[in-house]
């Protein structure tokens, strides 16, 4: 017992020094080649991961696009490499860091269609001819880069995009990758966006864009959830194969942060008031950005709602059949459950959405609304079933021998006692499956957590939006648990 | 008012053996009757009672309950339960609901009384039982006696023709009986028809208007308290009602483990605290019958009886393949038969073979 805990201690203690890293000497390091050696954080899953891997003997760290800046902030990684005209665009030296070398992983992206749609991808690559030959390709090219250097107020470039009444729209799965797709005052625009909508404009399709993660575009594009991406994707061998690319438009680069050599941390610099202020109004204020986390708080509170009235339905028709008399019933809706228990729920929401409504065009709120219906169904089932049978034999029977039928006996015999017994054990399902909502970013739906990885994306600071949304689960989490100890209170028998 | 003909009762065990219960009862009670069903544990005494209700469901027979057949599946069995009151071992109070509210729930759902009327009629039943202050409480802040007495009213309640009691008393400590029984005995005064499934066999004797003897899943004996408890017919019937005890053995020959009889009989009356005396006197005859007195031209049966209820303790020494009297053979003055004598109260030979010897 003692030599386990010594052990259990020893192993924490390894496992801190881990770590935390050693400043290392990084004035040596001018080029690509030099990485080798050092610790380098990427978006995982891109294609800076992908060149870098290809060159080995570099200390690649894949984090989520949001994650990347604090990773060498904290000293995670020596570098981490970001889109050139993003890291331009950020108030690095606030943050202790700056842009060691830039120009570098340089590739071309393109739009990506499916390969059995060679129709819309000549369309894309038509247009695209007509506009580099009439000169509009450059100026559209020239606006943009001279906005994003300058930090112009970009918003005179919000497409002026109408939805076209009527038709099928094309579903464009994207990514918010600054400058190329981002959010501005919850409109979507960047340099991709407004290409493409005025190659819709001119086409004339209505379009309606979706956002994905990174990793999911490419399988939502071939099971047929969207027909464009339309997120800088770089043209790899690898993805062609899986993907119809169309002629490039854009090439970009990459920039590669490092902590600044005279290394005052941000926190000496500024004082922990000021750096709040700041986070709270690059987060939030600016940009309107507050707007994006109120929408996704909304999806959050509906998602959270249609899910736990979905659950209490599939919950109690599983309860029953679970408990019917019959064994060709029973035992089947026994094991639903148990295999709906035992694969996680990210997985059944994936295979939901990617596999058995992949070719129907059902949104990913409803998805979600199934499959935790559907999962969360199966615990509630359990939590219902012990419920009724803590309910004894004899007080049926009471209820029986009174000439209650069966129908009146449950509504007003067993059910009130199983009730007082089953909400307090579901107040943590229901709280627990609040809380699970937030991997609903997965299957396209933008929820609270997606909103803030939005927002992370953009200013890359991990601190604050992470804060504000455990804040806002704790306070959700909190008003569910008082609303059913109030129901707990009401069902709880009192003698008079 | 209930008429049960050939009611069968099988149960099947989850092995899928089956256990037959009932095996054939024949039985009415009439209105303003108290039956009362006795008999040895396990004979079926409540699941006779549970079937009348149809609580459990009869494998065969038939139930006339005012000459409805209730085992129809025409017959609403909700409408002749409503008539039919249960009082139940465990009570089974309604545990979410006020005393109060579990006698009202009924009425109100039922029988369309509104709940001014219900309350009142229900305040007034639990004066009767002498549980007016409770009726605010919930059933777990009640005694055992006071839930049962309770669990009375709300029978009551359902103004019943007839009130099934399954073994009220069993579930109760000592000293909660007799208020329960009080209530029981205070209905049984104003004419309930009542049938009690019991183990109080005073309580039975006295309230009851008539009895059944259950055994082995018929009706075994039936008659008025008096022929049951003071001359029962039939030897199980009273054997039951004396609450007699036996221990058997039979000995092939005079050779037999003689020791080993006595710590039989040692531990036999520490059972039912009969003391060494007593175990010493009937070792002591034992011995000198066996040794001394009987022929043992053939295998011999000892029956030692113990009545709990008269504390009467014979012995039967039963000599098998003999035609001549055994005590009539054996000496007068022979020192073995002179001690028996001395231990017991009286000897005697009631038929050839067989020595009775009471203490």
């Amino acid at each position: 017992m003692r030599r386990g805990l010594l052990f259990l201690i020893a192993a924490v203690l390894w496992l801190s020094s881990c770590t935390g890293r050693k400043a290392q000497d990084l004035s040596g390091v001018n080029c690509v080649e030099d990485f080798k050696g050092h610790s380098v954080a990427v978006a995982m899953g891109g294609s800076y991961d992908l060149m870098l891997s290809e060159m080995g003997g570099i200390d690649i760290i894949r984090l989520g696009v949001g994650e990347l800046l604090v990773a060498v902030e904290k000293g995670r990684a020596d570098f981490c490499i970001i889109d050139q005209y993003q890291a331009g665009m950020l108030n690095l030296e606030s943050r202790g860091l700056e842009i060691k070398f830039k120009n570098i992983l340089k590739g071309t992206a393109g739009a990506g269609f499916r390969k059995d749609d060679s129709l819309l991808c000549s369309q894309f690559n038509g247009y695209l001819m007509g506009i580099m030959a009439s000169g509009e390709y450059d100026e559209w090219l020239d606006e943009w880069t001279s906005a994003s250097d300058s930090m112009a107020d970009a918003s005179l470039l919000v497409p002026k995009h109408e939805k076209k009444p009527g038709g099928r729209p094309l579903h464009v799965g994207i990514t918010i990758t600054y400058p190329y797709l981002f959010l501005k005052e919850n409109n979507l625009t960047g340099i991709e966006v407004d290409l493409f909508n005025r190659f819709c404009e001119k086409a004339g399709y209505p379009v309606d864009y979706e956002i994905y993660d990174f990793s999911a575009l490419i399988p939502a594009l071939n099971s047929g959830k969207i027909d464009v991406i339309l997120s800088h994707m770089r043209m790899t061998e690898e993805r062609s194969k899986q993907v119809l690319f169309s002629d490039a438009y854009i090439e970009g680069g990459g920039a590669a942060v490092c902590r600044s050599e005279n290394g005052v941390t941000s926190c000496e610099r500024a004082g922990i008031w000021s750096r709040i202020k700041e986070s709270f109004n690059n987060n939030l204020v600016v940009e309107r950005r507050w707007k994006l986390m109120a929408d996704g708080l909304w999806v959050t509170i509906q998602i959270s709602v249609l899910s736990i009235v979905a659950a209490v339905l599939a919950g109690i028709i599983l309860c029953r059949l679970r408990m019917s008399r019959r064994r060709m019933v029973s035992s089947p809706t026994g094991l639903v459950i148990d295999l709906l228990r035992g694969i996680p729920l990210l997985v059944v929401l994936m295979l939901m959405f990617y596999v058995i409504f992949a070719s129907s065009r059902i949104t990913g709120t409803w998805v979600t609304v199934m499959s935790f219906g559907l999962y969360y169904g199966a615990y509630f089932s359990e939590v219902f079933r012990t419920g009724m049978e803590s309910v004894e034999r004899g007080q049926w029977e009471a209820g029986f021998a009174l000439g209650l039928g069966k129908f009146q006996t449950f509504l007003k015999v067993a059910l009130p006692q199983a009730l007082s017994r089953i909400i307090p054990v579901l107040k943590g399902e229901v709280i627990a499956l609040i809380k699970m909502t937030s991997v609903v970013g997965y299957v396209a739906v933008v929820d609270l957590t997606k909103a803030s990885d939005i927002i992370r994306a953009r200013t890359l600071d991990a601190f604050f939006p992470l804060i504000l949304v455990s804040v806002v689960y704790i306070i959700l989490a909190w008003l569910t648990g008082m609303g059913l100890k109030a129901l707990e209170n009401q069902l709880t028998p009192k003698s008079r | 008012m209930i008429k049960v003909r050939h009611l069968k009762k099988v149960f099947r065990t989850p092995g899928g053996d089956e256990l037959t219960v009932l095996r054939d009862i024949n039985c009415d009670i009439e209105t303003g009757e108290v039956v009362s069903i006795i008999g040895p544990s396990g004979t079926g005494k409540s699941t006779l009672l549970r079937c009348l209700n149809r609580l459990e469901e009869p494998t065969s027979g038939v139930i006339e309950v005012d000459g409805k057949d209730i085992l129809d599946h025409r017959t609403d069995i909700n409408l002749i339960r409503r008539r039919m009151g249960m009082v139940f071992q465990n009570f089974n109070l309604f545990e979410h609901l006020t005393i109060l509210d579990n006698l009202t729930l009924c009425p109100m759902t039922l029988l369309g009384k509104s709940r001014e009327e219900a309350e009142r009629r229900g305040l007034e039943l639990l004066g009767t039982v002498g549980l007016h202050d409770k009726a605010g409480c919930l059933p777990r802040e009640l005694s055992g006696g006071q839930k049962q007495r309770a669990a009375i009213a709300r029978c009551l309640a359902m103004e019943p023709d007839i009130i099934l009691f399954d073994e009220p008393t069993s579930a109760l400590d000592p000293t909660m009986v007799s208020e329960v029984l009080a209530v029981i005995r205070h209905l049984a005064n104003h004419g309930m028809t009542m049938c009690i499934v019991s183990h109080e066999m005073q309580f039975v004797r006295d309230v009851s208007t008539r009895i059944l003897f259950l055994n082995d899943g018929i009706v075994y004996e039936e008659g008025t308290p008096e022929q049951i408890f003071e001359n029962p017919r039939k030897p199980v019937t009273r054997a039951f009602i004396n609450r007699i005890r036996t221990l058997e053995s039979v000995f092939e020959s005079r050779n037999f483990d003689l020791y080993g009889l006595f710590g039989k009989i040692h531990t036999f009356c520490n059972k039912y605290g009969l003391g060494t005396k007593v175990s010493d006197k009937v070792e002591h005859i034992t011995e000198e019958m066996l040794c001394g007195i009987m022929p043992f031209c053939g295998p011999v049966k000892l029956t030692i009886e113990y009545s709990e209820k008269t504390s009467g303790l014979s012995m039967a020494f039963r000599q098998e393949n003999t035609t001549e009297n055994i005590l009539d053979s054996t000496d007068e003055k022979s020192l073995s038969l002179m001690m028996v004598k001395g231990l017991s109260s009286s000897v005697n030979e009631p038929e050839t073979g067989t020595v009775c010897v009471e203490i």
